[in-house]
């Protein structure tokens, strides 16, 4: 891999980090496997390449993007919590609805974001090329959310959704609105995850209607490789093993489909992320023993 | 001030699991008192328990706290005048999280929650005060996860929680059941104390007549979803267990089968 490869590597790295926050959010913290999230990540790129091409104000549109993607997993949290539709189902019905809504948002299947400004835009005023600039940027923006995130879940509000995902019935004798805190919780991380999807389509100059396939393994996938890999025992080493997941996932399939021995091309991305997936959990089964191996020798 | 009247819950209705729970409960338990309910295992016992908590939903009748008619309240809204204490130790604490998280929730059942810092200064120093009157030396553990607890320590834990704030009205389910004889001891110890000291109105569901008798000042016991014994004062000072069994015996007219009622 040369190093163009490696910082395009974080530059996604990073962005999924924010994805997996959310997933540690909802299926750690909340117990409540999301699959909005399938939807929300382009429609948060669709949001904000629209509102770009526009002429919106790129930060304004990436906000804007995020506002979204909290209605849409405000939708979902609702159709469970005042229906009681099972919360997988009801995921699978909004991300359904999105793709749909995604494609009139865009007014077809993708939006190119060519010759406009982007977040991305502002930064050359550092004077660096914006394959180094543009991780830097990044890596200290998820870092910034995830001091915000382990910050709110210190708060009298976060620590109520803590309690409504471990034990719901001592919440509810305690006064904790259980259902309001789902409605908060998986909002929050439908905000994030459309935050992301804004800032993949900037940085890949387009927004499309199917790059949502696959977000909540990528999310799923950096919260069991990042939490059996590294300590997680608190929420801020939690979060940040979420973070390190993600990018140390992006590695893994850039070298994936790097291995020319392989034979594997970019189509096989999703396979490949399914297979690695399975190897995380087989390996958490199994007792975490490659895990804890791989830790001693890096302790050694 | 509680209040329960003509309050009718059935399980299942309409199907062929349909179980009458309760059936016409008339139940007034006055500020202060200590109430202990004892009754065979579906008798309703812990039922009128789960109404008065909001966890159970009424088919008729009406719940009242204090002034406020509570029949249509959710649980979380309760909370705020109702603390409980569960029979497994499990339920009434969050083990994921430390024992200043978990009394910072129970704070929270009556002071507002908001995107302030859950546990402060102030309350470390309250909570620890508060843990000292255990002498289990949990006042050096606050920042210990409460799974790291033993099912007696959590049990005794979760009294406390429940005793924060402006609870008017303390249940207890069954709150010793699962504990070993010694420790159910000391908990039920601590019970009275604190009820006494707090002076509040507590209700306690439990499976053993000695203990019903002797915590608390009055005492009724459930059968088929009614109340069909109901003893307070001197009438209930000169009752023994045996009495009690054969009270109960007389007034349903059938022979007692259930060992649980015999034991403790």
């Amino acid at each position: 891999m040369s190093l163009f490869e490696i910082l395009g590597t974080l530059e996604t790295g990073f962005v999924f980090g924010l994805v997996a926050l959310g997933a540690y959010l909802t299926f750690r913290v909340l117990d409540f496997p999301d699959l909005t999230v399938e939807g929300s990540f382009p429609l948060g790129a669709a949001v904000a390449a629209v509102l770009i091409v526009a002429g919106a104000n790129p930060w304004i549109a990436t906000l804007a993007a995020a506002a979204a993607g909290f209605a849409a997993g405000l939708a979902t949290a609702w159709l469970n919590v005042r229906f009681g539709i099972l919360h997988i189902l009801a995921g699978i019905l909004i991300a359904i609805s999105l793709y749909s809504l995604n494609l009139r948002i865009m007014d077809g299947p993708n939006e190119p974001l060519l010759r406009v400004d982007t977040v991305f835009t502002s930064l050359q005023a550092f004077g660096l090329p914006g394959y180094v600039v543009n991780p830097v940027f990044l890596g200290v923006l998820v870092l910034l959310v995830k001091l915000g995130f382990d910050a709110f879940l210190s708060t009298g509000t976060g620590l109520s959704m803590r309690a409504t995902g471990a034990n719901p019935a001592m919440a509810a004798a305690n006064g904790i609105d259980v259902g309001r805190m789902k409605l908060l919780g998986v909002g929050i991380a439908n905000a994030l995850t459309a935050f992301a999807g804004a800032l993949f389509a900037q940085i890949f100059g387009a927004a499309d209607a199917y790059m949502g396939i696959g977000v909540i393994i990528v999310g799923l996938a950096s919260v069991i490789v990042g939490t059996s890999l590294f300590p997680s025992r608190t929420i801020v080493a939690a979060t940040l093993a979420c973070i390190l997941g993600a990018i140390l996932y992006r590695l893994a399939v850039a070298l994936a489909l790097n291995a020319g021995f392989l034979g594997l091309q970019a189509a096989d991305v999703q396979i490949v992320t399914a297979v690695l997936v399975i190897l995380a959990l087989v390996g958490q089964r199994s007792g975490g023993t490659l895990f804890r191996i791989m830790r001693k020798e890096n302790r050694a | 001030m509680i209040e329960l009247s003509d309050v009718h819950v059935t399980f299942n209705k309409g199907t062929p699991l349909e179980t009458k729970a309760l059936r016409g409960v008339d139940l007034k338990v006055p500020n202060g008192q200590f109430l202990t309910v004892i009754g065979s295992n579906g008798a309703g016992k812990s039922t009128s328990l789960n109404v008065m908590a909001g966890a159970a939903k009424v088919e008729s009748g009406r719940v009242v706290v204090g002034e406020h008619d509570m029949t249509d309240w959710p649980v979380h809204r309760r909370a705020r005048l109702i603390s409980r204490v569960f029979q497994d130790p499990k339920l009434g604490t969050c083990e994921d999280l430390t024992i200043l998280e978990n009394f910072a929730l129970a704070y929270g059942r009556t002071r507002p929650r908001g995107l302030r810092f859950a546990s402060g200064r102030p309350m470390r120093r309250d909570v620890a005060e508060r843990l000292r009157m255990l002498d289990l030396g949990l006042e050096n553990r606050l920042d210990d996860k409460v799974g790291l607890l033993s099912g007696g320590q959590r049990q005794a834990v979760s009294l406390l929680m429940a005793t924060t704030g402006e609870t008017q009205l303390l249940l207890l389910d069954e709150h010793t059941a699962a504990l070993d004889p010694k420790t159910a001891d000391f908990v039920l110890g601590l019970t009275r104390r604190i009820v006494s000291e707090l002076k509040l109105t507590a209700v306690m569901v439990t499976h053993s007549m000695a203990q019903a008798l002797d915590t608390g000042d009055r005492t009724i016991m459930f059968h088929r979803g009614r109340i069909v014994f109901d003893a307070a004062g001197p009438e209930r000072d000169a009752l023994a267990v045996e009495d009690l069994l054969a009270l109960f015996r007389k007034s349903q007219g059938e022979k007692l089968t259930d060992d649980a009622l015999l034991l403790g």
